[in-house]
């Protein structure tokens, strides 16, 4: 347990001392966020429907690059190596990345649920603002799993380009900017590809806005992706240490 | 040293490894005893890594074994044995060295206190600082702190000062020093000749994945303390071979190269024997350039030359 609690503080560490990358992925979702449902936004109900998405849109960031990016440079960097030259388990440098990225969530979710009421005039009942901040919080596990088959496979610079890349292409692709209706139908039907799209028809239907799918054609479409995404990371593990 | 009645620490048989079509060990058996310093000398690509790399569990041989006291390498209690510098691993940047340190102990069942490591590795002056701000010299001396906290009863030093200046060598070369007195067996890897005459009781010469010599640093020292003799000489190979201390003789174009461990006295019955001689030059051997020849000459019976980049000593 010590072992968990010192990579946990050391991944928490690295983090808050390296703000120039932090502050984009805490920011940008709130920002973007007060500009697109408050500022430009001439419907009040548009608010509702952004807080589901822009929320899945605030996970992604902390979870792609924190994995992505931060597995891969430890990586090439050889500290990974020395780590497991030594008895230093795995689980504990996973886990202490999971929890770190978890927190960074939460600080990256907490402004635009703030705004959101505050500002946007969303009123939801209690139980549907812990329905939807629940299913926020869960949507770190796909992304995380993103990151980490990203991490164990590219570069350091591959990877913070394809980060970037993926980042954005599941942004867009998801519906989590702009409502995915509004897109040519070839673009629908890759969106459907996408787990953030899925995740945003989850968010949706809580906040009374579902899509054409039920929540549950939604919610097993995910756990299919996230069993592959982790198949596939065990996968890239395992290569690792041949 | 008491070495011979101990049990080696590291023993690989046959161990073979291959990237690809590249064989980086070929067919190595040698032991490695469990108190001193040992040297793992040879230029790069000898193989140097690889074979430390078999012995953290790092990399599976592609044939024959290699054991840690007896244990096999990357078990999770053979890891709690060893100790290890890599030669191309970087800390986190933005983790002090106490936070490094700290982390890393708390991997290990029995680990040093971390004052002591910092004493121990004279970290005093910069153990709050990040990493990054760090010199060279004091990375090392951090690395070389996460070899040792656990306790570990062999420590792994891939190539622990290329890239150092002379001072922070010195210091690095101390730290190593006390360690093999605290009863660690350590074995290091250099293709530095002077850093291996320097710390190493027992020193082991690989070229090209094949081990060359495993003795004691002394021996290996006065087998290689010959020189080379180059002339212009009418003399055949049989009768330089005939002169007093001379060990190997070659034709290399025009000129005759000489190995002798005497480079005097071979020198006075050469003149005499062949007034003519021109073009003399007598310059050291280095160590590595001895093995490679001697290896070859066991290898085919009669020596060749080969070229073989010298100069080790920068």
């Amino acid at each position: 347990m010590s072992v968990f609690a010192n990579e946990t503080g050391a991944e928490i560490l690295k983090a808050v001392r390296a703000p120039e990358f932090i502050f984009p992925t805490l920011l940008m979702p709130c920002a973007f966020y007060a500009l697109f449902a408050i500022v430009l936004s001439n419907s009040g109900s548009n608010a509702t429907y952004l807080l589901a998405t822009y929320g899945v849109f605030a996970v992604m960031g902390p979870s792609i690059f924190g994995f992505g990016v931060g597995v891969s440079t430890e990586r090439e960097r050889g500290w990974l190596q020395l780590k497991r030259a030594g008895p230093a388990p795995a689980y504990a440098y996973i886990g202490a990345k999971l929890v770190t990225t978890l927190l960074f969530v939460m600080l990256a979710l907490i402004p635009v649920y703030l705004i959101a009421g505050f500002a946007g005039g969303v009123a939801l009942a209690r139980g549907t603002w812990f329905a939807l901040f629940a299913i926020h919080l869960a949507a770190t596990v796909p992304f995380v799993l993103i990151g980490i088959n990203l991490g164990f496979t590219l570069g350091s610079s591959g990877a913070v380009a394809i980060s970037n890349i993926v980042f954005l292409g599941l942004a867009v692709l998801g519906g989590l900017w702009f409502p995915v209706f509004a897109f040519p139908s070839a673009m629908q039907t890759l969106a459907t590809f996408t787990p953030s799209f899925h995740l945003a028809e989850l968010a949706l239907a809580v906040v009374g806005a579902p899509g054409e799918r039920t929540s549950s054609t939604n919610a097993l479409t995910i756990s299919i992706m996230t069993l592959s995404l982790l198949v596939l990371s065990l996968w890239t593990w395992s290569r690792q240490k041949q | 040293m008491k070495t011979e009645l101990e049990k080696p620490a590291l023993i690989s048989r046959k161990l073979t490894h291959r990237f690809g079509d590249k064989v980086a060990l070929n067919s190595l058996d040698l032991s490695i005893p469990s108190s001193g310093v040992t040297a793992l000398l040879g230029a790069n690509g000898a193989g140097k890594t690889t074979l430390i790399n078999c012995a953290l569990g790092l990399c599976k041989p592609s044939s024959g074994s290699i054991t840690v006291f007896g244990r096999t390498p990357g078990e999770i209690d053979t890891k709690h044995l060893v100790g290890v510098m890599l030669q191309d691993s970087n800390l986190p940047d933005l983790l002090t060295a106490r936070e490094q340190i700290e982390l890393f102990r708390s991997y290990y069942r029995h680990p040093l206190s971390s004052d002591e490591v910092i004493v121990r590795c004279d970290l005093g002056h910069f153990v709050d600082q990040r990493y990054k701000k760090l010199s060279g010299g004091q990375k090392r001396r951090v690395q070389f702190a996460l070899a040792i906290i656990g306790q570990p009863k062999i420590v792994f030093l891939d190539e622990p000062t290329t890239g150092l200046d002379i001072g922070a060598r010195k210091i690095v070369w101390n730290t190593i020093n006390e360690l093999s007195d605290s009863g660690t067996a350590v074995v290091l890897s250099t293709h530095y000749l002077e850093e291996a005459e320097s710390l190493a009781d027992h020193t082991i010469v690989m070229h090209q994945g094949e081990l060359v010599a495993n003795d004691s640093t002394n021996n290996i020292r006065a087998m290689a303390s010959g020189a080379v003799i180059r002339c212009e000489t009418r003399l055949d190979i049989n009768s330089l071979l005939a002169i007093n201390h001379v060990q190997a003789a070659q034709i290399v174009g025009r000129k005759t190269e000489i190995r002798t461990d005497n480079a005097t006295a071979s020198l006075r019955l050469l003149l005499q024997a062949d007034s003519n001689l021109s073009n003399l030059t007598v310059s050291k051997s280095s160590l590595e350039d001895a093995f490679i020849q001697l290896s070859q000459s066991q290898d085919t019976g009669q020596t060749q030359h080969r070229d073989t980049p010298t100069g080790e000593n920068q």
